[in-house]
Parts: C-alpha cells; sequence; structure tokens
C-alpha cells in the first residue's frame, strides 16, 4: 500500500489527482469510482451523497456524484465518460462509509466507459501516483491525513 | 493584495440569485472571471441546501399560498427562509488564492472575518463551528459552500430584521406544531440587527463593513464592476435548468423519514427534555432543541451544545456531547454528558418503539 503524508494511495488503482479520484477497472468492464483518502481528509465527516442516476450518460471530468461535508457541498468528477452502471446504496444509508473505507465499501459510482483507452491515458498509477499526490499536497498545503 | 471585484447584484428573486451562484462560479472554473466579493439580496425565498428534500424540509403548501417562491441552492447546509430583511454575502475563488483545501480551516477564516465585519457594526458577533456566526449564542448568520475542482463560493446570510412566525411557518424546525412555547423557543435561537441596535442600520453601511473586513482579512483590492458577457450567457443556460422542478425536487424522499421525537431525561440536576429531528434513512440527527430546568453558566452553552450537535450520524452523538463537555468551560448544576446523552437515547427509543 502506497502512503503519501500519512495517507493512503493504493498503487494499483488509477487515479485523477487533479480532482482527487481513484477508478478500478473491474473483471465485468465497468469502472468504480471513488474518493481518495486525501479528498477526504480535506472534506471531513461526510453527511450526504447524491449520486447521478442509473443509466445516466456522465461526460469524462463531469460530476458523476456529489457529496457534503461540514456544509461544503462537492462534485465527484468522473474519470472516464460513459454510463452510471450503479449506485451505491449502502453509503446513500451511511455517508460516513466514504471516510471509513474509501477504497473499499465507500466507492461512489460504477461507470460503464464509452472510451476506456482513451480516457485511461489521463490517469496514472504506481509510483507516478505517488509523487503526483505528493506535488499536490505540496501546492495545497496539505500538513498530512 | 490581490484584485476582487466588487458585485452587488441588489433584490432578486430566489431562481435569478441561485443561477447566478451557478454562474459565477463557471466563471471561476472556466477562467473567466476573478475573484469576486457579491452582495445579494432576496424576495421571500425558501432555500434548501443542495442535499435536501423540499418536501421534507419545507411546508409547501404555506409557500404556494404566500407566494414564496421555493429554491434549491448548490451550496450545502440547511433550508432557511430569505427575504428582503437579510443581506447575502459571497465568495468566488480560487483554493490558491485561499491558501490552503482544507474546506472546515477555509470555512472557519471566512466565518472569521465575516463575523469581525458585523462586529464592526456593534453587535459582539463570533464563528461558532461548524458553521454559523452567533451573537450571545443566538445564530445571526448562517453558512456554506461548494467546491468544484480549484474553484469555490462560499455564501452567508446575515439577519437585518426578520419575521421569526414566517421562518417557523415556512421551515420545519424541531417542533411538531406551531405554539407560543415554540415560537418563543424559535426566537431563542436567532437573533437580528435590529433587536441588538435598537435601529435598523443602513444597508450600505453594513455592506461596507463587511466588505472592509474581507478585505483586510484576505487582502482584497476590491473594485466595483459589472457582470461580464459569458458570466450573463452562462446565466440565462442556468436559469432555465434551475426552473425545472427536475432541478428543484432532485432529492425528494417521503416527510415521514424525517420526524421529530421527544424524549426526556430526569438527572441529579433537574429535568432535561430534548426534541430531535432525525434523518432516519441515514440514522442522522438533523437539529436539536434542548429545554428544561436545569441550570447551567453561562446559559447560551445550552445552544452552543446544540450547534454542535446539529448534522451528526447518531452514533457519533455521545462522543460529540463528550467533547463539548471536555471543551466548553461551562458550569453544569449536577450534569453530565451522559444526563444529555441518556434524554437523546429516550427519544431515538421512542422512535424504535413506534416502528
Amino acid at each position: 500500500m502506497g502512503v503519501v503524508r500519512g495517507c493512503e494511495i493504493p498503487e494499483d488503482l488509477l487515479y485523477d489527482v487533479d480532482n482527487n479520484i481513484w477508478a478500478r477497472v473491474e473483471d465485468d468492464g465497468t469502472v468504480t469510482v471513488g474518493l481518495t483518502s486525501y479528498a477526504c481528509a480535506l472534506a471531513g465527516q461526510i453527511v450526504s451523497y447524491t449520486p447521478k442516476k442509473v443509466g445516466k450518460k456522465v461526460k469524462k471530468g463531469k460530476s458523476c456524484a456529489t457529496v457534503e461535508s461540514g456544509k461544503w457541498v462537492g462534485p465527484a468528477k468522473s474519470p472516464v465518460g460513459g454510463e452510471v452502471a450503479a449506485i451505491n446504496d449502502a453509503v446513500a444509508a451511511n455517508p460516513g462509509l466514504i471516510n471509513q473505507d474509501p477504497y473499499g465499501e465507500g466507492w461512489l459510482v460504477k461507470i460503464k466507459p464509452d472510451d476506456l483507452d482513451a480516457d485511461k491515458a489521463d490517469l496514472v498509477t504506481g509510483q507516478a501516483a505517488l509523487e503526483a499526490f505528493e506535488k499536490k499536497m505540496e501546492a495545497d498545503g496539505f500538513g498530512g491525513c | 493584495m490581490t484584485k476582487w471585484r466588487l458585485l452587488d447584484t441588489g433584490l432578486l428573486g430566489a431562481t435569478e440569485n441561485i443561477a447566478y451562484n451557478q454562474a459565477l462560479l463557471d466563471a471561476v472554473r472556466e477562467g473567466q472571471a476573478g475573484n469576486t466579493l457579491r452582495f445579494l439580496r432576496f424576495r421571500p425565498s425558501a432555500l434548501i441546501g443542495y442535499h435536501q428534500s423540499p418536501r421534507q424540509e419545507l411546508n409547501l403548501a404555506y409557500c404556494e399560498e404566500h407566494g414564496i417562491e421555493v429554491q434549491r441552492r448548490i451550496t450545502g447546509g440547511g433550508a432557511i427562509y430569505f427575504d428582503e430583511t437579510q443581506l447575502g454575502w459571497e465568495l468566488y475563488t480560487t483554493k490558491q488564492a485561499m491558501g490552503g483545501a482544507d474546506m472546515g480551516r477555509l470555512a472557519e477564516r471566512i466565518c472569521n472575518a465575516a463575523a469581525e465585519g458585523i462586529r464592526k457594526l456593534g453587535v459582539e458577533a463570533y464563528f461558532r463551528p461548524r458553521n454559523d456566526i452567533e451573537v450571545g449564542g443566538r445564530k445571526i448568520s448562517g453558512t456554506g459552500g461548494i467546491m468544484d475542482g480549484d474553484a469555490i463560493l462560499y455564501q452567508g446570510t446575515l439577519l437585518l430584521d426578520f419575521d421569526v412566525e414566517r421562518m417557523f411557518r415556512v421551515l420545519r424546525i424541531p417542533a411538531e406544531k406551531i405554539s407560543d412555547k415554540n415560537l418563543k423557543a424559535a426566537r431563542d435561537r436567532v437573533v437580528t440587527l435590529r433587536e441588538l441596535l435598537g435601529e435598523l442600520p443602513p444597508l450600505e453601511e453594513v455592506k461596507v463593513a463587511i466588505a472592509e473586513s474581507f478585505a483586510e482579512h484576505f487582502g482584497m483590492d476590491l473594485a466595483p464592476a459589472p457582470l461580464n458577457d459569458w458570466e450573463r450567457a452562462r446565466h440565462r443556460e442556468v436559469v432555465e435548468e434551475f426552473s425545472s422542478p427536475d432541478w428543484i425536487h432532485l432529492n425528494e424522499r417521503p416527510r415521514e423519514e424525517a420526524p421529530v421525537l421527544q424524549g426526556f431525561h430526569k438527572g441529579k440536576g433537574g429535568l432535561i427534555r430534548v426534541s430531535l429531528w432525525v434523518d432516519s434513512a441515514r440514522d442522522h440527527l438533523k437539529q436539536i432543541w434542548i429545554t428544561g430546568d436545569f441550570f447551567v453558566t453561562p446559559k447560551r452553552a445550552v445552544l452552543d451544545l446544540e450547534a454542535a450537535l446539529k448534522d451528526t450520524p447518531l452514533d457519533q452523538v455521545p462522543e460529540r456531547i463528550r467533547a463539548f463537555f471536555a471543551d466548553s468551560g461551562a458550569q453544569w448544576m449536577m450534569l453530565g454528558p451522559d444526563d444529555f446523552i441518556q434524554a437523546i437515547d429516550s427519544a431515538v427509543a421512542a422512535r424504535e418503539a413506534a416502528v
């Protein structure tokens, strides 16, 4: 498990570092999307979650779900373009799951991608992701998770 | 010093105003506009937070009957009643310009600056975690924000004068019915500049005080400037989108999912009554009123405790209460955190018994 300034950043995931989003390509071809532990640390306790509806088209870089913490609303930007294939009912019932398990049960949406290969080119993984997050945390003036 | 535009859009309806929120935030995100401090006012409106359900938060029949426009904010927080007697302020900027991405810290810095602006008018206003500005424990300003990529909108209200009874009829609050007692309870929890100063200060004076304070805190070089063409065009698009019932009722949920629960606990220090407004679907405490015949110095500690418990998952309520007691410095006569936890437990148990 990769760690940057105390924040877990699993090296096997894909990241849109600018938008603080992770993605994982599943065996069935869908892409699971979630907030990074760093995003959760910046946000604090998440109290609301509104995903886009299943079947809705989402463009890459546009909101696929919206969360709220401490009266801040934050749109989560989809790392791939496609159609919302699933939303997370467990998170709807308990939005705090996003903080507790951001890379597991706290996932936001699953997307059926239109052109995964093209969109993947903009995402980073492994050591490159760790370095990119270190740079982002430096720019954000972030002390640590 | 950083250049900031000072924008005053005057008195508008809710849809027009909220559409400016989106248009101006988009302009910052897309590099079409720089930093902006905006003042705004509303014709009578009921505004829910982004994630809220109108049916759950508002008395829609009353709104319709009295021509009160219902709209959804793009920012977080709870439902508010907003009319000509309140002033809105908003900052549009970037994380970089504000020097940090920690959302709690950022909200606190902005609220501290707003509170200091209100103090320039001669009232003792202070930030109260997590997002209120209060005077003597009574709320005078509520705030909320949205962070979209690097772009930020943070906004707040300021009560100049206020019709509490009307608010009471528009919004749901932690009480089951409208009675003199509950109306007094609602009145005890908010305060206005008119009440504190004995007269209504001129609106321009209030704007200048707030603008000066923001300018001092954030190194703003403020200069009045109008909307640009990009913002006007985007605003027209957003007005259309936000006029749709699909937008306003995005998160519609059954009213029964948000019941008001009553509980009490008789301890050595007296009787504690609690009225909880909860979101049953998410086991989440929305708001709480605490009353009773117990003694605490200062009295405002009760209102501060209520504020600390707002929007808290029910399973985190006991730890919040304990943390509040550890930090507050108030003197509670023969009362401890467990007395309040038991009162809340009794209200939650009543719900479970009813199910």
